[in-house]
């Protein structure tokens, strides 16, 4: 019961001047200026640089960023450190606007500093994201039903291929930390919000601002290249090359701002007795998938900034004829691409962890372990990038180095599968929606992991680098792996973020769909791969036809699973029944606070004195430090009434 | 964990007593305990990869037709099996945890507590030793197999490689030959040098076992002995543009013999191609299509 | 279990029975329209070459090395750019009129196994190829053409313009392979109406199914000269259709 004297912090009624400029700052209001700032950009840039060298390169990059600030400045990213830096500092009636208070639904189309906004736009951005990937998807399966099909050119085919990619990437980087390292774990940790409110929302509507500069690609000539555009094919690319290579310096640039909210909020805001190693595993999670995307993303940036330089001055870094080498792109490039997949794969990870258990209703088995699996994951995805490049020549003598290293991967990730079956082993198996697709993660993980070891080696690898067996170990650990734990996350957090339970029978019949559906469609991937089709190409010997039929009648299963599911959330998400604060049972703070979440998540900070893996363990004794009294502790910030 | 005066009903941590072992007095049989019953499971499993690695990998690989082949082959089969074990524990575990562990008829409230299993030291061990072994094992393999791929005996055959947009030419050194076909003599080791002309192409071959980037401005090197007769194709592997799909070259493994032939037809001269192909062919050979001089045997005057 | 915050007021609503089916048909249906009209959008808007299909016109058959088969007659152009116009028609209307072109189309279809005798204006200047291998003449019958009414086997790999190099898709048929090597026309006052050279060559047709051909000589823009025109698909490269 909550004492009733304290009102909640959402209903401070605020002057009609509170907010400033985001009073009038909307998504319609960063749009337009975004496509007005890019028009005046471009037009300057093509009076002045069109009909030079790279005329068109430079025009297409300014633009973009055009764009990209302009939408950014619409929608009031800017305002608070303009504000900060005129001496004009927000007031704390500009911040609670800001939270949000006030404003109703409209708050989630504005930039809203409340970070359980922020998680809820960004669930909706990777929906949206995998929807546009999943229907690239679908038309890369459908030119692949025969062996040489007239449904795309070979042009709009590799495109297609690239746009798939990128967008499955960056879906798949934010899939996890973008909903729920936003909305649960500051609640997790007992903290009000991030430690950079302003940033946080900042870092969404960057991500979402880069959507329309990959979108692009198609309507600029449509880049070649696949989504690791390896140079120098992609130096000799059309325009639409220039704002692919944008969109990941803002993607990048997002991803990396996140990171350091993540981590300074995990270190700096815990609450009283939360320890480190009192932390949900969760939160050890995203903070290492996080530390290591600051590692990973800057490599990138300026892997795209040299490529852009390249394109649009003519430098020569990647080309060969003139001093540069391929190469030099393909080592920057696995430097952030091998450490990325592990930022994709941790946070899901760690989330499904907490999934596990609850659903087994006993402690983590091995937290120490996981920790230091997760540490040793990071540490050793550092050192292995190379081995994305044994079949290119570049130097033979550090093969055996690199397949030392990836093999050594191989043994913090089986501590992982050790501690996921060590918490089930005499579990109470509640097999609730969010458990199914634990259960589905450790098969397809499995066969993901061992397809990885075999390309690993590097004889094998030789039969087949570039080949399906590659796209079908990927899709294998990044659907079939990550994507399947943050489905058990998005199940298992649903009641807590929407305020309704997800309806678990139409969720069951999507499992089942999805669960069949893949092992069809990339199991066919893998018969691809094993009879010798290379990826990335359109058209196909014959012998693979009845491979690739069955990838394909896959593909099409799938999709109608996942729209299954999707159609599950959005009905659930209108007219689900309300879900209680607890529905799970779990130990975890976020389970203790109500839904829905108030603002600043709680009316009495709390006092922390075990960690949450108390299953089965008697109750502890409480410290004989007293609780404070309410009145001692801040109900939050802002003017609380009188 | 509490929160502050907030006071939540006392969660039952219900059956706070740990049910782990050791609470049986009289010891069960093997297959009526837990573990029993998952050893029979993950014998099952553990079966049926050995199977897939045995029947899957010949029944849909193209045909290896070079001792580098044979070995990614292999290599493929013995990490199979490899894997199979580890694979299993993990599926019996999860499998058995359904069978034995599931709470049945539950729906709405969350079960009763588990046992307080934070951790097992010895288990851990156990699985990091038997883990780090398996992977010094596969490690060890995958040098010896290295090793063995990375040798240029001398007198090997030498095939330069050159790729572009999008189409493969393949020249060997000493005859004057230029082709778009890749054809090899039976039992003879080849050095490909290959190079590109214009963007990063990946020179492949499954059936031969070989795969090098091709990059332009650069000579890379790769090695293979084919040790079958055959057909094979070279395929680009590395996404090279609008037609990296049509980038091929249909190829085949001859008898040292036929591959005289074929030199000559090419424009060889007969002592080129003789001596490429390290066998004597004579002008008649040429007009009856068979050489008949032993393989190896040397033309006269070299 | 726990308590929650104020419940009754939000979104309880009584779902009618008719209203979840209703809106899982809704989504599915949303969803596959949307799915197939962007497949819809890439097939025609981009399938299509500008100029359409040329059919090779038939003229009776031929006897070659004693095999009997149709004859059938292809004629297309290389040009400069695409400024001009032929007989009145663009040569490439809605592309970049400054690159070199295949014209008037680059989507041929001819019968299979067929002799197919092609008919080759050239306009355009050009430079050396980088692989004088692409500068003889190979696949086609008595592995010659004729330029200029000249017989010949290969062309200066120096003052080459551009190549027809045709190969099919893989597993049609693998041994099948076209190259001819169009002479480059000197001076400066190449255009697309301007002097041409006229290369007349022959050749079986192989299997049915799909081939590409595109140019062999790195007439682009970029470093490798295969940017631009000869990395968009339409210029200096297409389909031939063997049915």
């Amino acid at each position: 019961m909550t004492t009733t004297a304290t009102p909640l912090l959402e209903d401070t009624p605020l002057g009609p001047e509170a907010g400033g400029l985001y009073r009038h700052q909307n998504i319609v209001t960063g749009m337009v200026a975004g496509i007005v700032l890019a028009f005046v950009g471009w037009l300057i840039s093509h009076a002045l640089l069109q009909g030079s060298n790279w005329g068109t390169d430079m025009v297409v990059t300014v633009t973009m960023t055009c764009w990209v600030i302009g939408f950014n400045a619409g929608i009031g990213t800017f305002n608070g450190p303009f504000r900060w830096l005129t001496d004009n500092d927000q007031t704390p009636e500009d911040e609670l606007y800001a939270a949000g208070v006030g404003q109703g639904a409209k708050r989630y189309w504005k930039f809203c500093t409340d970070h359980k906004v922020v998680g809820t736009q960004y669930l909706v951005l990777v929906m949206v994201l995998f929807a546009v990937g999943g229907t690239l998807g679908m038309m890369i399966r459908t030119q692949l039903i025969t062996p040489h099909s007239s449904f795309m050119t070979p042009q709009l085919y590799n495109t297609v291929v690239t746009v798939h990619g990128m967008t499955m990437i960056a879906a798949t980087i934010i899939m996890v930390t973008g909903p729920f390292t936003n909305f649960i774990m500051p609640i997790m940790i007992g903290a009000k919000d991030m430690a950079f409110p302003r940033l946080n929302a900042a870092s969404f509507w960057v991500v979402f601002s880069a959507v329309p500069c990959l979108l692009a690609v198609f309507f600029l000539g449509g880049v070649n290249a696949g989504w690791t555009t390896y140079a120098p094919l992609s130096v000799q690319d059309p325009p639409a090359m220039d704002t692919f290579a944008l969109t990941i310096l803002v993607f990048a640039a997002s991803v990396t701002l996140a990171g350091v909210n993540i981590i300074v909020t995990i270190v700096t805001m815990r609450a009283e007795g939360m320890t480190m190693f009192r932390l949900p595993i969760f939160t050890w999670g995203s903070m290492l998938g996080s530390a290591l995307g600051l590692y990973a993303m800057p490599a990138f940036i300026m892997a795209m900034v040299l490529m852009i330089t390249d394109r649009a001055t003519g430098t020569s870094f990647y080309v060969a004829a003139q001093g540069g080498t391929g190469w030099l792109w393909e080592n920057i490039f696995w430097i952030m691409g091998h450490p990325e997949v592990y930022v994709i794969l941790i946070p899901p990870v760690a989330a499904m962890l907490e999934v596990v258990v609850t659903f087994s209703r006993k402690p983590l088995f091995g937290y120490v372990i996981v920790i230091a699996a997760f540490v040793a994951i990071d540490a050793l995805s550092i050192l292995v990038w190379a081995h994305h490049m044994f079949t290119t020549g570049w130097a033979p003598d550090l093969s055996g180095p690199f397949m030392l290293t990836t093999e050594l991967i191989s043994i913090p990730t089986g501590l992982l599968f050790l501690c996921i079956i060590g918490t089930l082993w005499k579990g109470k198996i509640w097999t609730r929606l969010p458990m199914f697709f634990v259960y589905l993660f450790l098969w397809n993980f499995i066969i993901g992991g061992v397809t990885g070891i075999y390309l690993s080696d590097v004889p094998a690898d030789g039969l087949f680098h570039n080949d399906m067996f590659v796209t079908a170990h990927f899709h294998y650990t990044l659907m079939g792996g990550a994507m399947m734990a943050a489905t058990a996350a998005l199940c298992y957090w649903f009641p807590k973020m929407t305020g309704k339970m997800l309806n678990e029978r139409i969720g069951k019949v999507a499992f089942w769909i999805i669960a069949v559906a893949f092992q069809v469609t990339y199991l066919g991937m893998f018969w691809e791969g094993f009879e010798g089709m290379p990826r990335r190409v359109a058209y196909y010997d014959p012998t693979f036809l009845h491979a690739n039929q069955m990838a394909t009648v896959g593909a099409y299963a799938l999709i109608l699973g996942w729209l299954l599911l999707l159609y599950d959330i959005i009905h659930s998400w209108r007219n689900g029944t309300p879900a209680p604060a607890n529905p799970w049972g779990a130990k975890t703070l976020e389970w203790k606070v109500p839904t829905p979440v108030p603002l600043e998540n709680f009316v009495v900070e709390p006092v922390v004195t075990s960690d949450p893996y108390t299953y089965g363990e008697p109750e502890k004794v409480p410290s004989a430090k007293p609780a404070p009294e309410p009145e001692l502790i801040p109900g939050g910030g802002g003017g609380g009434g009188a | 964990m509490t929160s502050g005066p907030t006071v939540e009903a006392a969660q039952g941590d219900g059956a706070g007593v740990a049910r782990g072992a050791g609470d049986a007095e009289i010891p069960k049989p093997l297959f009526s305990r837990p573990a029993g019953k998952i050893l029979v499971i993950w014998l099952i499993f553990t079966a049926i990869g050995i199977v897939l690695a045995l029947v899957v990998p010949k029944h849909t690989f193209p045909p290896m037709l070079t001792k580098e082949g044979d070995t990614g082959v292999t290599t493929v089969i013995f990490f199979t099996i490899m894997a199979a074990p580890v694979a299993a524990l993990v599926y019996g575990i999860a499998a058995y945890s359904l069978l034995a562990w599931r709470q049945r008829g539950q729906r709405d409230e969350p079960p009763e507590d588990g046992p307080p299993l934070r951790g097992n030291a010895p288990v851990t061990i156990v699985w990091l030793c038997v883990t780090s072994l398996l992977c010094i094992v596969l490690l060890v393999w995958g040098l010896a197999a290295m090793a063995a791929d990375n040798q240029a005996p001398p007198g090997a055959l030498r095939v330069d490689v050159t790729g572009q947009q999008w189409l493969w030419t393949f020249s060997y050194p000493g005859t004057g030959v230029s082709s778009r076909s890749l054809v090899l003599p039976l039992n003879r080791p080849v050095q490909f040098d290959v190079t590109s002309n214009d963007v990063t192409h990946g020179f492949w071959s499954m059936s031969l076992g070989v795969q090098v980037d091709a990059n332009p401005d650069v000579v890379t090197t790769i090695y293979a002995t084919p040790n079958k007769l055959g057909k094979f194709t070279v395929q680009c592997s590395q996404l090279c543009g609008l037609y990296h799909s049509f980038m091929y070259a249909p190829g085949a493994v001859v008898r040292p013999g036929a591959f005289a032939l074929w030199l000559y037809a090419n424009g060889a001269s007969l002592r080129a191609a003789s001596l490429d192909a390290k066998v004597k062919m004579t002008r008649a050979d040429t007009a009856t299509g068979q050489v008949t001089a032993a393989v190896g045997a040397t033309p006269a005057g070299s | 279990m726990g308590v929650s915050g104020d419940e009754a007021a939000s979104g309880n609503r009584a779902v009618s029975a008719k209203a979840k089916p209703l809106g899982l048909l809704l989504t599915l249906v949303i969803a596959i329209v949307f799915v197939v009209a962007i497949g819809v959008l890439f097939h025609e808007r981009t399938y299509k070459s500008p100029s359409g299909l040329q059919v090779a016109r038939s003229v009776g058959t031929v006897t070659v090395n004693g095999v009997t088969m149709p004859h059938v007659t292809l004629h297309f152009a290389t040009f400069p750019d695409s400024t001009g116009s032929v007989n009145g028609v663009a040569i490439h209307p809605h592309g970049n009129p400054s690159w070199p072109v295949y014209g008037m189309t680059n989507v041929f279809q001819v019968p299979a196994h067929a002799l197919v005798t092609v008919t080759v204006n050239q306009y355009d200047s050009g430079g050396s190829l980088n692989n004088p291998w692409f500068a003889t003449v190979r696949g086609t019958v008595g592995g010659v053409m004729r330029v200029d009414g000249r017989l010949v086997h290969a062309i200066n790999p120096n003052a080459t313009a551009h190549t027809f190099t045709v190969r099919a898709a893989p597993g049609v048929d693998p041994g099948f392979f076209l190259n001819v090597p169009l002479p480059a026309v000197g001076g400066t006052n190449q255009s697309d109406n301007g002097p041409h050279h006229t290369v007349v060559f022959s050749f079986i047709s192989g299997n049915k199914g799909t081939y590409a051909w595109n140019c062999e000589y790195p007439c682009g823009t970029m470093v490798a000269g295969f940017g631009g025109p000869m990395g968009t698909w339409g210029y200096m490269s297409g389909f031939l259709y063997v049915v």
